[in-house]
């Protein structure tokens, strides 16, 4: 056996428990996934029907699909947006700015990320309650009741208080990631932009957000694979999918189809449509974000 | 292979086989044990020592009186190792076991629960026929199960899915619900418990005046007694079973139309927050209205009072439970009973002990095991161990009104169709004015024509 082979035997052997792993816990339940979108079956008995595409015909009529598709994407449009902006910004002044308290606002921030879905649920439905909740509250102490809104009642605006709680515990987790990204910048290029009389927002334009871009496209599909997965655990615990099923978000409606309509080849159907359309997502993103990258 | 593996190797399989022969003699001397438990026991029908699975939600009544039934009836049937397994959300528990091929002996789950395991059995045509278990004698008693249960009670379409004369469900603790409101705040307002939908809706006027609020409900969910007893009142017990099944024209029908039409009229005297708090988290803060008086009536069951046991509460507070009013002066009122289910897989290993073990839900021994924990067994007798405010509300039968049973026909499972969130989930939209009652029948009356043909 010479050296060479010996070597790709060494690396074949390293790799093969998390290849072999990889296997059984990723590709194939992605591939039982597609296989059970084919088959009429409830999740128990032997007898599972092959169906061809008939649970993606049915999908393409199911309005309930669409109401959930579309809560879907307006969280992951607008939690993306709006956490980015924010987290961007924060990262910015707590790096860029002499700020008291630095620390402090760091660990306020990330707080949130380390508590569960559920303690998240729990909170914000303390906030959102129509009589005793903080929100309303604090607005009557401002003599704003005309604002009151039942946050959780109203079917237009239940969707919005999703979104507040999500943004709310995303922000932290990309606040670090993108200070840990503004932080490795070196000082001098900010000081020879101040010589030649740059501002704060010029600074940020030119040197930290190109700096910065290769970052934040990776946290692109990082926000498009959070939203999806915690809404689905969010709506789960704090709303249950409504009012009458206006909170529903799709991974939430595949989970109602599968188990509790009893329909767990219908259930796969909407799965792989979420595979596909994350995946495809991500792909997208991907693409008409790339740049060169920077390196300094 | 170097001398020092060869030793390893050599020690290894010492070692396993030394386990191995130790895990024979074990095995060995648990046979000789048992087949001497086998000799002993001789009046028990199956004469194999076997291990049940027993799986039991945990629900209000707690899990002791689950414990003391393993012990009582481990010390009845020596034959018979029960192991348990009590959990709040038993579906997560048992329903990865299920498909993995291992399947509990007994379960205590009822239908109509969010998870809906039961009913994709039922579906699925994964329970066994429990209709032997009606002739059997119940475990160590000289009487038939049959003719121990109260009557009724194996009739419906929850205990007999598919429709005909066939048990695959037993039922278990039973409770009757109905509306449930403080009378310590009637008697000092000087009101009266509505009998009729007319008095309650001006009821709803009174209490409008007083800054206070007629009716909600802790999810929707809860209606199903609520719409179960009014159409039951609206049409009886046959038109109750046509809608239940899904019958041409029942849903459409002048008695349906009452229901809905009512129950939309409810809506303008609905509490305002209670859809904004009909949810998993937040239900109990609409049960809360009623005990700070915000609100007059909420259905519910009779755990309501141990559920909010430890819930603050306005001064004079008296839980007391109404059946649903009559459509009209003197008709019949009903008061709709909620009860278990115990069944068998088709799947269990050992369904002939499973079945014995099922009859022995209805001993005396059994039953007061229950009663302790206020779990009421539909047995004759069974309220006569009722104390305190249980008495009370098990008492509502015998003021004239009617019990009502039953729920929605097996079908074959319909992708994107359930005929509970068109019935119930919906109402939280005609609360808050976002879908109108014509809107809401013609769901209902949709996605029962969906689901008619996938009657089993």
């Amino acid at each position: 056996m010479n050296r060479k082979k010996r070597e790709r035997l060494f690396i074949m052997a390293c790799l093969s428990p998390a290849v072999i792993l990889f296997l059984i816990f990723m590709v194939w339940p992605t591939f039982e996934v597609f296989r059970m979108s084919l088959y009429r079956w409830g999740g128990f008995s032997n007898t599972q029907t092959f169906v061809g595409l008939e649970n993606f015909k049915i999908l393409w009529n199911d309005s309930n699909f669409y109401r959930s598709f579309q809560n879907t994407i307006l969280l992951i449009v607008v939690v993306t947006v709006v956490t980015l902006a924010v987290a961007i910004f924060f990262a910015n002044i707590l790096i860029r700015e002499k700020l008291k308290g630095k620390n402090f606002f760091r660990v306020i921030f990330y707080i949130p990320n380390i508590l569960s879905i559920v303690v998240i649920a729990g909170i914000f439905s303390a906030i959102y309650r129509p009589s005793q909740g903080l929100l309303n509250n604090t607005l009557s102490l401002i003599n704003l009741e005309n604002l009151h809104q039942l946050w959780l009642g109203d079917q237009k605006i239940v969707i919005y208080s999703l979104i507040a709680a999500l943004i709310w515990q995303a922000i932290g987790y990309y606040m670090v990631m993108y200070m840990s990204s503004i932080a490795s910048i070196p000082e001098s290029f900010y000081e020879a932009a101040a010589l030649v009389g740059a501002n704060k927002w010029v600074q940020f334009k030119d040197i930290t957000l190109p700096l910065l871009w290769n970052n934040l496209r990776t946290t692109l599909t990082f926000f498009i694979i959070s939203t999806i997965n915690l809404s689905f655990l969010l709506v789960q615990t704090m709303t249950g999918g409504g009012p009458d099923g206006s909170s529903q978000v799709f991974l939430f409606y595949m989970y109602n189809q599968a188990y509790t309509n009893s329909t767990y080849g219908y259930g796969m159907a909407i799965g792989v449509v979420v595979f596909l359309f994350s995946f495809i997502l991500s792909a997208v993103l991907m693409k008409v974000t790339k740049r060169d990258v920077l390196e300094f | 292979m170097t001398k020092e593996k060869l030793m390893k190797f050599g020690l290894a399989s010492f070692m396993t086989l030394s386990l191995a022969a130790c895990g024979t003699t074990d095995d060995a001397e648990d046979t000789d044990t048992s087949s001497e438990e086998t000799t002993e026991e001789t009046d028990t029908s199956s004469d194999e020592a076997v291990t049940l699975n027993v799986a039991a939600l945990t629900s209000g009544y707690g899990e002791e009186m689950w414990n003391e039934i393993e012990t009582a009836y481990e010390s009845a049937n020596e034959n018979v190792d029960i192991e348990l397994t009590l959990a709040a959300n038993l579906e997560e528990v048992i329903r990865p076991n299920m498909q993995a091929g291992d399947y509990p002996d007994v379960v205590l789950l009822s239908v109509s629960r969010e998870e809906a395991l039961t009913e994709t059995l039922i579906k699925e045509d994964g329970l066994e026929n429990l209709t032997d278990v009606l002739d059997m004698n119940v475990y160590g008693e000289d009487v038939k199960v049959s003719e121990k249960l109260l009557p009724g009670f194996t009739d419906t379409m929850v205990t007999n899915p598919y429709g005909n004369d066939e048990t695959y469900l037993m039922p278990m603790f039973y409770s009757p619900t109905g509306l449930f409101y403080n009378s310590g705040l009637f008697e000092e307002k000087g009101w009266e418990a509505p009998t009729t939908w007319d008095e309650m809706m001006a009821l709803g006027e009174t209490a409008m005046e007083d800054d206070k609020y007629l009716f909600t409900y802790p999810t929707s969910g809860y209606l199903d007694t609520l719409v179960g007893s009014m159409l039951y009142a609206s049409g009886g017990s046959d038109f109750f079973e046509s809608a239940m099944s899904y019958e041409e024209g029942a849903w459409a029908s002048d008695e349906a139309t009452k229901v809905f039409e009512t129950i939309g009229d409810l809506s303008q005297y609905a509490h305002p927050d209670t859809t904004a708090n009909a949810n998993p988290n937040d239900f109990t803060q609409n049960q809360q209205l009623l005990l700070d008086n915000e609100t007059l009536f909420m259905p519910n069951g009779t755990w309501i009072v141990g559920e909010m046991e430890e819930a603050p509460r306005a001064d004079g507070f008296e839980w007391d439970m109404m059946a649903v009013p009559a459509f009209e002066d003197d008709a019949d009122r009903y008061a709709f009973t909620f009860f278990e289910q115990i069944w068998v897989p088709s799947e269990a290993q050992n369904i002939d002990a499973a079945k014995e073990f099922v009859t022995y839900m209805y001993a005396d021994e059994a039953v007061d095991i229950f009663a302790e924990s206020n779990a009421i067994q539909p047995v004759e007798g069974s309220t006569d161990l009722l104390t305190g405010q249980n008495e009370k509300f098990y008492a509502i039968y015998d003021e004239g009104v009617l019990p009502a049973m039953g729920g929605f026909a097996a079908t074959d499972p319909v992708p994107g169709v359930s005929i509970s969130d068109e019935l119930y989930g919906k109402v939280d939209s005609v609360m808050s004015g976002d879908v109108s009652v014509e809107e809401w029948q013609n769901s209902v009356i949709e996605a029962s024509d969906q689901l008619r043909p996938a009657l089993q």
